[in-house]
Formats: structure tokens, C-alpha cells, sequence
């Protein structure tokens, strides 16, 4: 591969809403500003886990006494069509989107980690036939293979989840292919084979682990995507369906009422926007300490 | 060279057989038993069979992949069961909306961009890059469908300088349909008061689609010019005298220009395809709203009509980038020749 190809090959990864949040090099100059976004991805990781203790309100309470309220001390970010707090709501939110989320990356990178070891430990025309699928996997845009996948299986969160682990694991899978490549050559892996060891015991032991710090960096980062995406298609219609208080679902919800009712929309967008930006500093965080760490 | 571009054309070929099967396993297997579907759910057994039958099921699977394939290669994309409008005739009217649509995004793209970019790498670390890369992170973190909203409240709802929606305003007519595109028809029939309705329509559903190209653009634009500075030809550039705006504008933009102009060729496809998040918001019938649109009548076949026209074009533009590629650069030229 020449320099060029590969050149492309990696705008071609690029290219699309992928990675619009990662990269941007905001550090901050000292240690804790750094880490903060370390520390907001956190907060809500226990939101996701402990939002529905903390909420004021039943989230799917309904009241049409206090339909379409604005913000109040009662209700902070108001109440949308059916007098349901919106604050709850998107607490609650939280742990749908993260738990799903959270289904989607496993999954992917779970094939991928599997079909990408396997392409590089077999090789030859198995590597050649499973990175051809991967190529031709990643030459579309997830958000609409997906739509296509949900909407065949049934518009739901689960048909969502599902279709987007299905459009996303291509990624992993070529990160994989290309560290199990680099750590076979080490000396301590040709090592192990010359002491006898066997194949799937070397992989287990010596090659995976060495994967571990890499695919974390790249799922945290990844979180963001994945989110929006999600959240894009239950907006559509093809995921979460109201009354489900998923982000994107409550934004399609109160969409009928705007411009007059703008809260049911405006804050769970902020809750998308805060999650997004969170965990790519988050990501970016983790690849610069773990660049400079050399390991 | 020949045979780079044939082995290019090739996989192009193969991946678009791999879409096909895709969207034919969405059609006809995931959904369960298509027949039944057709049929509607009070069917008896031997009306099953006859719609079996009809909707050649009882064909081998993989003969049915190659009838589907054969029909979509002479336009025939299925008939939606809501409307029994055949796909391909509401996509060909749709999809000349949509394409405007991403040219005038591609176009505020480049002009909001460019300079922020620009700006971002000569003031490299200042308080105008640190301005540029926290506006592009935000702008990357929000969700476009969210965005669309909030700027249809603002600039449509409250400050009434765009309107709502729609292709034109209801007491302008809008005339022939030529193209099916409304800037580019008006614009050819002369329709000025048509010509400025449509575009006035366009603004806003064009900068939402933006939004989420603009930062990736910046990111790519400002990275590649902050590396291009540092090369030895604009030391010598610098020492000769030249002034500090043709060094970067002329010099560094130049060359940094290559890998941006590749992104954007690449962004073609993807924004056709964020289209489903943006046109239904602004009531524009392209081809998001029509999938959007399906999706709540449950109407799969239009669904995965445009699944697979948006494929096609990410396909055709990702193969055109790579050609282009191919022509600009002598290394991959080469390449190929060892290859």
C-alpha cells in the first residue's frame, strides 16, 4: 500500500459524522482540566445507573392537569404533552441510552475483536475473504444501513440496537486485524511459538491483552457516535418509540408543539450534546495519555 | 493505470452486488414471510399459495436475489403498499430535491469552513484557534435533527427571516418542473420571484446538513495546513520576503487543499444519507422525508428504496474520489505499475 491509498483509506474513515466531536486537541494545561472530561463521562455513567432514584417525578407519570408546562421549581425543565416531567424523563434517558449504547459497542466490538483475531492469526485466503467483507461493511454510512435493518426488523429500540451493532463492527474488526498483525511480529510472541505453545493459548494469553488499552481508547470515543446515531433513529421513527423516554424519541415527541413548547425538545438535545462532547474528551484523553505511556 | 482503474471498478461492482443482497435479505427474509405480508394477515392457505406464487417465493432463495437484482439493474424498486406508487418513480421525483439540497449544504460547507479552518492553523494555539476548535467540538457533538429544530425556531418561528418550510411560498408559483430541483428550475425558467423563494427555502435545511460536515472539514483542513507550514519550501518562501498571505494562501492552502477536497468528495454520499434527519423537519420532499415518511406507515419497500440509492451514490462517489486520486497523484500511478 502506498502512501496515498492508505491516505484515502483513512479520509475515507473520516469522512462521515464518525468522528466530528474527537480530535480537537483540548487539553487544557493542567492535569485536572485535562481529565474532565474523565470525570463527566463518569457523572454520567452514574446517572445512567442511579437517574431514576435521583428523579423527582415518575418519568411516564401522567397529569394533563399540568400538560405543557413551562420550567418551574416543581418541574425543572417542565412538562411535555401528557404532563410528564421532563426532568425525570431525561434522567431516565439517560439510562436507556447508555444501557443501549453500551449493547451496541459491546456487541460490535466483541465480532470484531473475534472476526479481526481470526483474519490475522489464520491469514491467508481467510484474512483476504474476512477483510473484503469488512471493506465492503464499512462502505456505507451506518445511519442508513441501519435505518433499512431496523425498519426491516420492526421499529424498535431493540431493532435499533441490534441493526447498529450489525453496521458497526467492520471498525473494530480492521483496528484488530491491524494490532494482532503488529504484536505477532513481536519478539516475545515468536517467542512463545518456539517454545511450543500453542496457537489459541498465545492469542489468549499474550495477544489480546496487548489489545485491551487500544480498544478502550477507540470505544470510549466511539460513544459519541454511536449516541447520535441511536438517537437519529429513534428521532426517525425506526427506534425508540414514544412514549419510551429515549432522547431522541422525546425530541420527536415534542416536536409537534414547537416553537410555542420548546422544553420538551431543547433539553434532552442538551443531555445528547453533553454526552457526546463528554465522552470524546473523554477519548481523546485516554489516547494522549496512552500515546505518551508508549504502551 | 488502466488496470488500477478496472480493479477499482471492479470492487465497485462487487460491493454494490453485496448492497443489493443486503436490501433484498431487509425486503424478503428479516421481515419474516413476505406472502403473508402481501396477503394481509386474514389470509387463507391458498391464498398464501397464490401470492407465493405471484411474488415468486417459491423460487430458490438465491434465484429470488437474482430477479431482485435484475429488476432494480432496469429500475424496478417494488410498488410501496401504502400509496401502489412504484418506488422508483417517487424517488426519481424525490431525489432531484435532495441532491439540490446537498449541493447547497456542500457549498456553506466549503465557505463556513475554509476560513475557520484557515484562521484555526495560522493562529495555531491562539485564542482564535481555541475559539475555532471549541465552536467545531460543539457543532460535532449536537444532534442534527436537534439542531434543525432549534434553528427553525430561531430564524423561522421567532425572527421570521426564513420560512418554515416547504420547497416555495404558496403565493409564488413555482412553474414548470424541468430538473425536479426548485432553485436549478426557476433559475431556468427565469422565474425570479420563484428563484428567490426557493432559495430563501433552502437556507436553513442546508446549513442544518452542514453542521455536522463542518467540523470534520476544519479538523482535516486545519491539521494538514498546520503540517504544510512547517515544511522547508515556506521557510524559503519566508526568507525570500514573500508576503505571509501568499505564503499561506498560495503555498500551504495549495498543497493542504488535496486531502480536504478528497474529504469533501467523500461527504457527497454521507450527506445524502443524513438527508433522513433533516428534510422532514424543514417539509421538504426528498428522499429523507419519503423514507421518514414510510417508516410510519410501516411501508418497508420505499425504506429500502432509498437504503439502496443512497448506497449507489456513496459507491459512484467514493469511486470517482478514488479515480480522481488515481489521476492527481504520480506515487499511486506508480503503484500500480509494480502492483
Amino acid at each position: 500500500m502506498t502512501d496515498t491509498t492508505q491516505q484515502v483509506a483513512s479520509l475515507r474513515d473520516s469522512a462521515g459524522p464518525m468522528s466530528a466531536v474527537t480530535g480537537w486537541g483540548l487539553g487544557g494545561r493542567t492535569a485536572a482540566i485535562r481529565s474532565v472530561g474523565l470525570w463527566l463521562a463518569l457523572f454520567i455513567i452514574l446517572i445512567a445507573i442511579f437517574g431514576p432514584l435521583l428523579a423527582p417525578q415518575n418519568p411516564s407519570a401522567i397529569d394533563f392537569g399540568s400538560r405543557l408546562m413551562g420550567p418551574t421549581a416543581r418541574h425543572w425543565f417542565g412538562t411535555d404533552e401528557a404532563g410528564r416531567d421532563v426532568f425525570s424523563r431525561v434522567l431516565e434517558g439517560a439510562r436507556i441510552t447508555m444501557s443501549s449504547v453500551a449493547v451496541v459497542i459491546a456487541c460490535g466490538a466483541a465480532a470484531g475483536v473475534i472476526i479481526g483475531t481470526i483474519a490475522a492469526v489464520v491469514g491467508g485466503i481467510v484474512d483476504e475473504l474476512l477483510m473484503r467483507i469488512t471493506d465492503i461493511g464499512m462502505a456505507f454510512p451506518p445511519l442508513i444501513l441501519a435505518l433499512g435493518l431496523s425498519a426491516a426488523l420492526g421499529a424498535s429500540l431493540r431493532s435499533a440496537i441490534i441493526a447498529l451493532a450489525f453496521t458497526w463492527w467492520p471498525r473494530y474488526a480492521r483496528l484488530v486485524r491491524a494490532m494482532v498483525a503488529d504484536i505477532q511480529n513481536t519478539d516475545y510472541v515468536t517467542a512463545a511459538r518456539e517454545l511450543g505453545a500453542q496457537r489459541l493459548w498465545i492469542v489468549r494469553r499474550h495477544i489480546l491483552p496487548a489489545t485491551v488499552g487500544t480498544m478502550l481508547v477507540q470505544v470510549t470515543g466511539d460513544v459519541a457516535a454511536v449516541t447520535l446515531t441511536l438517537a437519529g433513529l429513534s428521532f426517525i421513527g425506526v427506534g425508540a418509540q414514544p412514549p419510551q423516554p429515549e432522547w431522541g424519541a422525546m425530541i420527536a415527541d415534542g416536536q409537534t408543539y414547537l416553537p410555542v413548547v420548546w422544553w420538551p425538545v431543547l433539553f434532552p438535545g442538551l443531555a445528547l450534546m453533553f454526552t457526546a462532547v463528554s465522552f470524546s474528551l473523554a477519548g481523546d484523553w485516554l489516547r494522549d495519555r496512552y500515546a505518551r505511556d508508549g504502551g | 493505470m488502466t488496470i488500477q482503474i478496472l480493479r477499482r471498478a471492479g470492487w465497485a461492482v462487487i460491493v454494490l452486488l453485496a448492497l443489493a443482497l443486503a436490501t433484498f435479505l431487509m425486503l424478503n427474509v428479516i421481515p419474516g414471510d413476505p406472502a403473508r405480508l402481501a396477503a394481509g394477515p386474514g389470509a387463507t392457505p391458498a391464498q398464501l399459495a397464490v401470492e407465493r406464487v405471484r411474488l415468486g417465493l417459491n423460487h430458490p432463495l438465491a434465484e429470488q436475489y437474482l430477479l431482485y437484482v435484475w429488476h432494480a439493474l432496469h429500475g424496478n424498486l417494488g410498488i410501496s403498499s401504502e400509496t401502489q406508487i412504484p418506488v422508483a418513480t417517487s424517488l426519481a421525483q424525490a431525489l432531484p430535491v435532495s441532491i439540490e439540497l446537498v449541493l447547497a449544504a456542500m457549498i456553506i460547507n466549503i465557505l463556513i469552513s475554509l476560513p475557520l479552518g484557515v484562521i484555526a492553523a495560522v493562529r495555531k494555539d491562539g485564542w482564535a484557534d481555541r475559539t475555532v476548535r471549541v465552536f467545531s467540538m460543539s457543532l460535532g457533538g449536537m444532534p442534527v435533527f436537534w439542531l434543525g429544530l432549534l434553528l427553525q425556531v430561531a430564524f423561522a418561528a421567532d425572527l421570521k427571516i426564513f420560512p418554515l418550510g416547504g420547497e416555495v411560498s404558496a403565493n409564488v408559483s413555482q412553474g414548470q418542473k424541468i430538473t425536479g430541483m426548485p432553485v436549478v428550475d426557476s433559475l431556468l425558467e427565469g422565474n425570479w420571484a420563484a428563484f428567490g423563494s426557493t432559495i430563501l427555502h433552502l437556507i436553513l435545511p442546508a446549513l442544518t446538513l452542514a453542521a455536522f460536515f463542518i467540523p470534520i472539514i476544519v479538523r482535516t483542513l486545519r491539521e494538514n495546513l498546520i503540517s504544510e507550514l512547517g515544511q522547508d519550501y515556506i521557510v524559503l518562501a519566508r526568507s525570500k520576503g514573500m508576503s505571509e498571505r501568499r505564503v499561506v494562501l498560495g503555498h500551504a492552502l495549495r498543497n493542504a487543499a488535496v486531502p480536504t477536497l478528497t474529504l469533501l468528495g467523500m461527504q457527497v454520499g454521507w450527506m445524502l444519507g443524513s438527508t433522513v434527519l433533516v428534510e422532514e423537519i424543514y417539509n421538504l420532499p426528498g428522499i429523507g422525508t419519503y423514507a421518514v415518511n414510510a417508516v410510519l406507515q410501516k411501508d418497508l419497500q420505499p425504506v429500502v428504496g432509498v437504503v439502496l440509492t443512497v448506497g449507489l451514490v456513496f459507491v459512484i462517489m467514493n469511486l470517482l474520489v478514488d479515480l480522481l486520486v488515481l489521476g492527481l497523484d504520480p506515487r499511486a500511478r506508480l503503484a500500480g505499475r509494480a502492483a
